[in-house]
């Protein structure tokens, strides 16, 4: 599945790469994230829980960096495996200034296998909208508080 | 057109509209499915299964599974390499690049739902969750998908020890076909698909196994089509002796073909029951069903028609591609080249020209599903029908008319090298035309369009190849065995080799050995699926039950009543070729006042008191059937839908069918084939569609996404007969099971295509569902 | 098709079912007719520790006319929604819409807060609800409260309830004179759910001019919404065919429409547009005739 879209942040954009590369405070926005530890360079490995109502998995999975071109653009690329299947996910992130803050623009792929594939049919995009939504409200909280401490 | 006939007199059995003595049974709950066998210390096994459609195989921990509670084993690839053979393949092709599965697999999957490893415990839930807790670690390989794609340069090789995913190349060519082309006034193009489709049978697949290791006994109840195939492939899967091994199939819930397969788990369940001592059950969830049960059709078709602007045929080529999956089942390979046999449909087609190239993909293998084969190529020819009359400008029925082979050409032979049996298309046409009042449906189609409604009239003129047939052609053998006992009371057992499961040969065999023996249809139990009772048999698909079963208990009733007429000659002094069979009396037409009870004469066979000299004792005769030809069907639909144009919704308005299956042993049986065949065509024209993602994840995993027809789908049936006796069996009967499947599909779209004329669309590809006709309104050609 | 092992819990009292959710949190899962829960556990996408069956508990089902409203309890079936005559005759939206869910069977035993309170973006009754500004109470430890539908659906299967809430009663009506409602629903061909629902709800004034109107949505989007954008273009408008084929045409905005392997979002789009014109034409028709 193709996703894509922009979300704005308000913080700049200094501020939002440093976020996005910190896997300390991206913990925090990865949801019911237990752990993210160091698998090597620009590579961690996770623990993540995710649910949507009555439907929760447990997920482990690595989250990888890639070309990394400071502060304006990365890729990303998250993989998780857990009993409902697995994913993966790859894209390309860019950040720049705007009046507000910073647009976030992402664009990529997202592979879901396993249970989810075959019986979550109608629910994976949603899901994923989801998922890339409430990511982006939290990453907008944790930069206000920052912004707030400066 | 006449009603079917009955075989022999008015007043029989043979040809009456009787219920099926299977259904009180089955109606109430009584029947005895693969899940009701219960053994005591049985236990349940659960597969574990890929994920993944392409991936190697890091490696599997059994460790915190095997610690679970309730489990008493679990099995790997590995555990079983060199215990069990591969799954097998029937066909032999020259060329053709064998690929098989390991019962589990080993190093590799190559698609989403193959078994890694198998979990056995004394209870369901208990395997269920240790099922859970198996760790295999993945290494995924890129997955290929598209057919097309798996063909071209730089496609991942599905199996590396073949240089690419050719399965095979296979080509069929009849006449003169540059000549074809070169006369042709017009020659007219279009690449069609064949959808891949999900058989969906009621009950799942399922196996039980017993293991009697003082007899050194192995019982396999299997929801299988093919009991006694099934036994001699298992015997050799496992190297256990064929004649230990005993193969039931209990009442199947429905097969459809999909149940016509020797399947991995059959093999591993009866392994389990041997290895661990204790009976063993495995049945397949739904989601298991969809993923890893065989699936049907997909094909891609270039077709190319030569026609002068009479609208004759000239020539046709078509060049397919046979989307195989990733591993050969039974017949895997076989089924494609039966859309090249039919290619020409019920037309006289001087020249034909059919190239087939099977593929390997990551997706589940393709196999027989109602109609193998035939569907296809029924699809094909008569969309191109179709595709000329609307170039052309003429009407559908008359361009097939004009191509039909007349009755006094029979048997005809095809320029695909089938010789057809018997046939009356015109006739056939003509009534289904009347019982439709085609000339006012057509009149009342302008009405609508010009009040901006969107009705559309389809027609099929089908012929259908089925009573598997000729043993030279066919890989195990197709012939069929029929055995008759008379027991010492004159109660009839009857044996067939073939294996019902939903046919109701029960009911017409009665029928026909009741009327034959002047008995009545409940002094008649017809036993079938069970090796240990039965001669061996082939087993029933492919339409053959009555026109091969049959024909080989026919052969061995008339045995019988020889038998019977000269001892009832030898007591009564008469001559035995007077003797009538009659309402459980014998006597001779010559002096019919002097008769006997029919037990009576069976009796004296047993106690062999007066039996003529040289003559044994008892009454039973077994016959192996060899057919001398394959049986051809036929028969016209014509279907007429309403297109809303708001949203691309289909209505069926209306359906007739007029099918020909030669003479008719029962009449309900035949229509109810007929109704579930055409509803099956119904579901593959507008909802059906097994659709794999890129990934090789099949996306219509459940019955939440794959839509099957349900009865307010379908439209009040109006069925009617013609009858042209086959000349191929003493019966006249042809087959009839999948007949209604191969008519309908073309009917059902050739009736969209036409609703969408005004749009200028030549052409929907099925499932021609709501957003693709949507869309096709608004755009005017065809998109995928 | 076999859960994940759970502990079963069939409370006596609402009381005990409150403090049972309380006390188990995320890791329990309440269950009514269980036909929204069921199949997710069958297929080990849900997996509770604990269940808590309130399907027996007392005085949560039955509908009754309480102040001039339509109360239903929560633990009422489709089934029985659909052939009550009290509801049929105050507030047919909503027999209309219990018809198209699923089946006879699932509407045995499916319950109108047990779908309500799962939210699936595809269901029938939340396009309901928001077309009657249906009141939704829910009871907890700290008591009871009344959600108005056009703050309940929050997300995709997310609705206001807090954890510990259970969902008790829904209360609708009474309508106007010169209203008429209509349900039309875009069946998905396999689960029946809808690809598109749209219910209208029009009141008419004696000259013909739309005095008020609700258009709910299910189907199209993550949640069922209002066709705010409908609703404007319609107040106050002549009741007539053009005017509700125009005015449909914004029957998306607002809403991110989905696309999945039965409907692009395109598709949708249209969709919505022609459903909410049909059941436009439908209620009008209706309205016409119930002069008051």
């Amino acid at each position: 599945m193709k996703l894509s879209g922009t979300q704005e942040l308000r913080a700049r954009p200094g501020d939002v790469w440093a976020f996005l590369n910190d896997p300390q405070r991206l913990v925090r926005c990865l949801p019911g994230c237990e752990k993210l530890e160091p698998a090597g360079a620009d590579r961690y490995r996770a623990k993540v829980k995710f649910g949507l109502a009555a439907i929760t998995g447990e997920y482990v999975g690595e989250v990888v960096y890639a070309e990394k071109k400071p502060p304006t653009a990365m890729r990303l690329r998250v993989e998780g495996k857990g009993t409902p299947g697995f994913m993966k996910a790859e894209g390309r992130l860019e950040l720049s200034e705007t009046k507000g803050g910073t647009q976030v623009a992402y664009e990529g792929d997202a592979q879901v296998g396993g249970l989810i594939a075959s019986v979550g049919q109608r629910m994976i995009e949603a899901a994923a909208r989801k998922i890339i939504q409430q990511f982006f409200e939290c990453a907008g909280k944790e930069l206000k508080a920052v912004h707030r401490q400066k | 057109m006449a009603a079917g006939t009955a075989m022999t007199g008015a007043k029989g059995y043979i040809g009456r509209a009787m219920k099926r003595k299977e259904d009180p049974r089955l109606i109430r709950g009584l029947g005895r499915y693969v899940d009701d066998i219960a053994l005591p210390g049985m236990l349940h096994a659960g597969i574990v299964r890929s994920p993944h459609a392409h991936a190697k195989i890091r490696s599997i921990d059994i460790s915190k599974a095997q610690n679970a509670p309730g489990i008493v084993a679990i099995l790997t690839g590995e555990d079983l390499r060199g215990v069990i053979g591969p799954v097998p393949c029937a066909i032999q092709m020259p060329n053709l690049k064998v690929a098989l599965r390991s019962v589990l697999a080993v190093d590799r999957v190559r698609c989403v739902g193959e078994g890694v490893a198998v979990v056995v415990g004394a209870e369901k839930y208990a395997v269920r969750d240790a099922m859970d807790l198996v760790e295999v670690d993945y290494a995924p390989l890129p997955a290929v998908v598209d057919p097309e794609k798996a063909l071209s340069k730089g496609a991942p090789v599905i199996h590396t020890q073949h240089k690419d995913n050719v399965a095979y190349k296979w080509e069929l060519e009849g006449g003169d076909l540059k000549k074809a082309f070169a006369q042709a006034d017009r020659v007219i193009k279009q690449r069609m698909i064949n959808q891949r489709l999900i058989p969906v049978a009621m009950e799942t697949r399922g196996v039980a196994a017993e293991y009697r290791a003082g007899e050194q006994k192995l019982t396999v109840w299997s929801a299988t089509q093919i009991p006694h195939l099934l036994r001699t492939q298992i015997s050799a899967m496992l190297g256990a002796p064929e004649h230990s091994v005993q193969v039931i199939a209990p009442e199947v819930g429905g097969g459809f073909g999909s149940k016509l397969n020797v399947y991995a788990e059959e093999a591993l369940v009866a392994h389990l029951a041997m290895r661990l001592a204790r009976p063993v059950k495995w049945i397949e969830s739904r989601r298991e069903n969809f993923q890893t049960t065989i699936h049907g059709r997909d094909q891609i078709v270039e077709a190319e028609v030569a026609v002068k602007n009479d609208g004759t045929l000239l020539g046709l080529r078509c060049r397919v591609i046979a989307d195989l999956g990733a591993y050969f089942q039974l017949l895997t390979p076989l089924v494609p080249t039966l859309t090249g046999l039919m290619i020409a449909g019920c037309y006289k087609i001087p020249a034909v020209r059919v190239e087939i190239t099977g593929v390997f993909t990551n997706k589940m293998a393709t196999d027989a599903y109602r109609g193998a084969g035939r569907p296809e190529a029924t699809y094909i020819i008569e969309r191109v029908l179709d595709l000329v009359a609307a170039d052309l400008k003429k009407d559908p029925a008359d361009v097939r008319r004009r191509n039909f082979p007349k009755p006094k050409e029979f048997p005809y032979a095809s320029p695909t090298g089938l010789v057809y049996d018997s046939a009356d298309y015109q006739a056939s046409l003509d009534a289904a035309l009347k019982l439709a009042n085609y000339p006012k449906l057509r009149q009342e189609q302008e009405r609508q369009r010009k009040k901006g409604r969107y009705i559309g009239i389809g027609l099929s003129t089908y012929v259908e190849v089925c009573g598997m047939g000729p043993s030279s052609a066919m890989p195990a053998g197709g012939w069929e065995s029929g055995t008759v006992r008379v027991e010492p009371t004159g109660k009839v057992t009857v044996l067939t080799g073939s294996s019902p499961h939903g046919q109701g040969q029960e009911t017409t065999f009665s029928q026909v050995a009741a009327e034959m023996l002047g008995l009545a249809p409940e002094d008649i139990n017809v036993l079938h699926g069970d090796t240990t009772a039965v001669p061996y048999g082939i087993g029933t698909f492919g339409s053959r039950a009555t026109a091969v079963g049959g024909t080989a208990m026919y052969l061995s009733v008339v045995k019988v009543r020889d038998k019977l007429a000269r001892i009832a000659g030898h007591i009564l002094s008469e001559d035995p070729k007077h003797m009538v069979f009659e309402e459980g009396k014998v006597y001779s037409r010559t002096s019919p006042k002097k008769s006997l009870d029919f037990a009576a004469v069976v009796g004296a066979a047993y106690t062999a008191k007066t039996l003529p000299t040289g003559m044994e004792p008892g009454v039973e005769a077994t016959t192996f059937f060899e057919p001398s030809n394959f049986v051809f069907p036929f028969g016209a639909h014509v279907c007429v839908v309403e297109v809303d144009p708001e949203t691309g919704d289909v209505r069926l308005q209306k359906y007739v069918a007029v099918d020909d299956c030669g003479h008719v042993i029962n009449p309900l049986l035949v229509d109810g084939q007929i109704h579930g065949g055409i509803a099956q065509s119904v579901g593959q024209a507008l909802l059906e569609e097994a659709v794999y993602d890129e990934q090789g994840q099949l996306i219509t995993g459940e019955l939440m996404d794959y839509a099957i027809p349900r009865a307010a789908d379908i439209p009040r049936m109006e069925t009617a007969r013609t009858v042209t006796p086959s000349p191929v069996n003493p019966m006249g009967v042809k087959g009839v099971g999948e007949a209604g499947t191969i008519g309908s599909t073309p009917a059902i779209v050739n009736a969209v295509v036409d609703a969408l004329a005004p749009f200028g669309v030549r052409h929907v590809d099925m499932p021609v569902k709501r957003e693709r006709i949507w869309r096709l309104m608004r755009r005017g050609k065809e998109t995928r | 098709m076999i859960p994940a092992a759970f502990e079963y819990n069939a409370p006596k009292t609402l009381e005990e079912a409150l403090r049972l959710l309380d006390r188990h949190g995320d890791k329990a899962k309440l269950l009514a007719g269980g036909h929204s829960l069921l199949p997710l556990m069958k297929l080990r996408l849900a997996m509770p520790r604990y269940i808590i069956d309130i399907g027996r508990l007392k005085g949560l089902s039955g509908i009754r006319e309480v102040r001039g409203k339509i109360s239903i309890g929560a633990l009422t079936t489709h089934a029985e929604i659909e052939r009550s005559d009290l509801v049929r005759k105050h507030c047919s939206l909503l027999s209309e819409t219990a018809r198209e869910i699923g089946d006879a069977q699932v509407r045995n035993r499916g319950t109108l807060g047990g779908s309500l309170a799962h939210a699936d973006p595809a269901a029938d009754y939340p396009a309901t609800m928001l077309a009657l500004d249906a009141e939704i109470a829910a009871a907890s430890k700290s008591g009871s409260r009344v959600i108005p539908a056009s703050q309940f659906f929050v997300d995709m299967l997310t609705t206001k309830l807090r954890p510990g809430e259970i969902l008790t009663e829904v209360r609708v009506g009474p309508l106007p004179p010169r209203t008429g409602t209509a349900y039309m629903k875009l069946h998905q061909p396999a689960s029946g759910f809808a690809i598109v629902g749209a219910a209208v709800r029009l009141t008419v004034s004696k000259a013909g001019r739309i005095e008020e109107v609700r258009v709910g949505i299910t189907g199209v989007g993550l949640k069922a919404y209002r066709a705010v954008a409908v609703e404007n273009a319609l107040q106050g408008s002549n009741a007539e065919d053009k005017v509700f084929a125009e005015a449909a045409r914004a029957a998306a905005q607002g809403a991110e429409p989905l696309s999945d392997l039965h409907a692009s979002a395109a598709y949708r789009t249209e969709m919505a547009a022609v459903f909410t014109r049909r059941a436009l034409h439908r209620a009008l028709g209706r309205a016409r005739g119930k002069s008051a």
